[in-house]
């Protein structure tokens, strides 16, 4: 039996066909896999195999169902306002802790991933202590009529509190490694600072922008914690998805806390999708495709 | 294999009458430091109207922060820069018009080169702006000068080294600078494209007669493109003076061993003159000297003798190395701890007389010499 030259053998795996010059896909895939079928997948899985267990009919009139749609809408409608929110003001606070130098911004910085360890429900209680009508804040909107604490608003209050590291963690590294050669080379061209701002750093700074706006959002539909304390969860007013989830359960209706489950995994999953899109779309547009 | 541009023919950038005649840039005892690091101190130089000029020197010997003052980058503490009389240190870089050139080409990375090309034009104020027909006519015309026609939509990233430099180039020439300035051009390219960009940019100066400054540490860059060359040493000028006369007569020790391939001796000067490697030769820069000195001697200045005439000093050659028109050979001489380069005829290794081992006798034909402290 002979054997073939190695450099004129080559394995045939599936869809593998030319050998990468980097080893190891099959294995560092085979993990990836694994891994995220045993986190994400599996547990997922089960609850899409609940809802579907209920027959069309019966999971539409669940989904369908008036409150369950008011929670949706406020869920989801809060969780963007919010990501939308900290975009403007992440964006502004990575800046300033990029760009400037002053006492204490090692203190700010620091104090920025706050949020990412407070426990939300403590964050849930202090913001509602703030905002209540006797509150600090609450005290000075009341006059004015503005409510706060109890209301939709109170929800967006609490999620930008929670997402706004989100947009500040990842915009702050692609701006402090924004080339500085850049802002002089249009400067140098006649660009007045507002030009160089918007034709020059920003489009640099919309693929992070995206990502913090994305995982901001993510963050804030699945949030719970913190919004049960500040929203006062008045059905068809201030009650969120999540919650409405954990009075199904509540109910032993288990099949009503799926269907509603299922209907925010699939919008949050399109939603994701689209924010990922959009950053391919960007991404190629601009020639930053590999 | 690179095809490289030419500049010239009907494509320059000025094919309507030159409405700029080149700028003089008088640059009057500037001073700059950053915190106790002194980049710049008291330094003056006029630039021709039309030169090309090279700021050569080692890193850290303030020439960069030279160039990116005259620019207009950097702000200076004390003395004035001009153009043409005016004083551009009152200017803003907008006003100041001045092409620059970065090391790293600085390209916008989400524009394509005719977007990169065409950010001058276009962030101009709307009354000074020209016409989207206009401006894209001009960045053709750009582009056909720097022969990038056909990349204008290609992204920085999809275009090799030498085509970026290019594009940095064509987009400092759209604002029509009065000034073009390049922080060492070259440096990010592999040798070959260096050689031919180097003679490209000649052409590309003759062609729009811009006054030119660029930096460089590179001597050879520096002595084969400029008009004239700036030597440079922490934060101080050395000397100003065309090639010929920066490497035929170098004012300063530090610019004979920066130009490269000398051998330093340190020496007893007696009444102006010195001896080394069995010749005897002159200090031109003070003539009644006696005292300690230090003398250079370049490859192409030591000969080899033959062993009846007297002055030749003894040597051995070390390495050889039988490439190109002249032999280079590495030599080691008594009492002295670093080896000695020098050049030799090609026959003489035909001849079989230059081999490793070999014991020799050399001399000095010509050599600079300098007060020593």
């Amino acid at each position: 039996m002979t054997v073939p030259p190695s450099s004129a053998w080559t394995p045939r795996f599936g869809f593998r066909r030319s050998p990468s010059v980097l080893p190891g896909f099959g294995l560092t895939m085979g993990l990836t896999l694994t891994w995220l079928s045993l986190i994400i997948l599996i547990p997922l899985a089960g609850v899409s195999i609940r809802s579907a267990g209920l027959g069309w009919e019966e999971f539409a009139m669940l989904a369908w169902d008036p409150r369950t749609v008011a929670a949706l809408k406020l869920s989801f409608g809060a969780a963007l306002a919010a990501a939308a929110i900290n975009t403007v003001f992440g964006l502004l606070v990575a800046w300033v802790l990029v760009r400037y130098d002053f006492p204490g911004r090692k203190l700010v910085d620091a104090a920025i991933d706050l949020p990412f360890a407070l426990p939300t429900a403590v964050a849930g209680l202090a913001l509602t202590a703030l905002c209540a009508p006797n509150g600090w804040i609450g005290s000075l909107l009341d006059p004015l009529g503005i409510k706060v604490a109890y209301t939709p608003a109170g929800v967006v209050i609490a999620l930008v509190f929670i997402g706004l590291p989100f947009v500040v963690r990842t915009v702050q590294p692609v701006l402090a490694d924004f080339d500085q050669d850049l802002e002089e080379a249009a400067a140098t061209l006649g660009a007045t600072r507002l030009q160089t701002i918007a034709r020059v750093i920003m489009p640099a700074l919309l693929p992070p922008l995206l990502t913090g706006f994305a995982l901001a959002f993510a963050r804030g539909v699945g949030e719970y914690g913190s919004i049960i304390f500040i929203a006062g969860n008045i059905p068809y007013r201030s009650e969120i998805a999540p919650l409405l989830i954990v009075i199904r359960l509540e109910e032993y209706n288990y099949a009503g806390a799926t269907a509603i489950a299922a209907v925010m995994l699939v919008i949050s999953f399109f939603l994701l999708l689209v924010i990922n899109l959009l950053q391919g779309w960007n991404r190629r547009r601009s020639g930053l495709a590999v | 294999m690179v095809s490289l541009p030419r500049a010239g023919g009907t494509n320059g950038i000025h094919d309507e009458p030159r409405h700029r005649q080149p700028v003089r840039i008088d640059v009057e005892e500037l001073g700059k430091s950053f915190g106790s690091f002194t980049a710049l101190n008291d330094v003056s130089l006029t630039v021709r109207p039309g030169e090309l000029l090279a700021l050569l020197g080692p890193s850290g010997s303030g020439k960069t922060t030279l160039l990116r003052a005259i620019a207009g980058l950097t702000a200076t503490e004390e003395g004035t820069i001009r153009f043409d009389g005016e004083d551009a240190t009152a200017l803003g870089l907008r006003e100041r018009r001045v092409g620059f050139v970065f090391q790293q080409y600085a390209l916008f990375r989400h524009m394509t080169v005719f977007d990169n090309v065409a950010f001058g034009l276009r962030v101009r104020p709307r009354e000074e702006r020209p016409r989207a027909g206009e401006i894209a006519r001009r960045v053709r015309r750009l582009l056909q000068l720097v022969q990038l026609e056909g990349l204008e939509h290609r992204f920085p990233s999809q275009i090799s080294g030498g085509q970026r430099q290019r594009v940095a180039l064509a987009r400092a020439l759209a604002i029509e600078p009065r000034v073009l300035l390049l922080d060492e051009p070259f440096g990010a390219l592999d040798a070959k494209v260096r050689k031919e960009l180097r003679r490209w940019l000649r052409e590309l100066h003759t062609e729009t007669g811009l006054t030119t400054i660029f930096v460089t540490h590179d001597q050879e860059e520096a002595l084969e493109l400029a008009d004239r060359v700036v030597v440079m040493r922490a934060g101080k000028i050395e000397q100003i003076g065309t090639p010929a006369e920066i490497y035929e007569e170098p004012a300063t020790p530090f610019v004979c061993e920066f130009l490269g391939g000398a051998a330093r001796f340190e020496v007893e000067a007696r009444e102006g003159e010195t001896d080394v490697l069995g010749g005897t030769f002159p200090i031109e820069s003070d003539a009644g000297y006696s005292g300690p000195a230090i003398a250079y001697v370049r490859a192409h200045e030591i000969e080899i003798v033959s062993r009846e005439m007297a002055e030749g000093v003894p040597a051995v050659i070390r390495t050889v190395r039988p490439f190109g028109p002249t032999i280079t050979v590495e030599l080691s001489i008594e009492g002295r701890a670093e080896r000695i380069e020098a050049d030799v005829p090609r026959e003489l290794y035909d001849g079989g007389e230059i081999k490793e081992g070999q014991g020799i006798f050399i001399r000095a034909t010509s050599a600079r010499i300098f007060p020593a402290g």
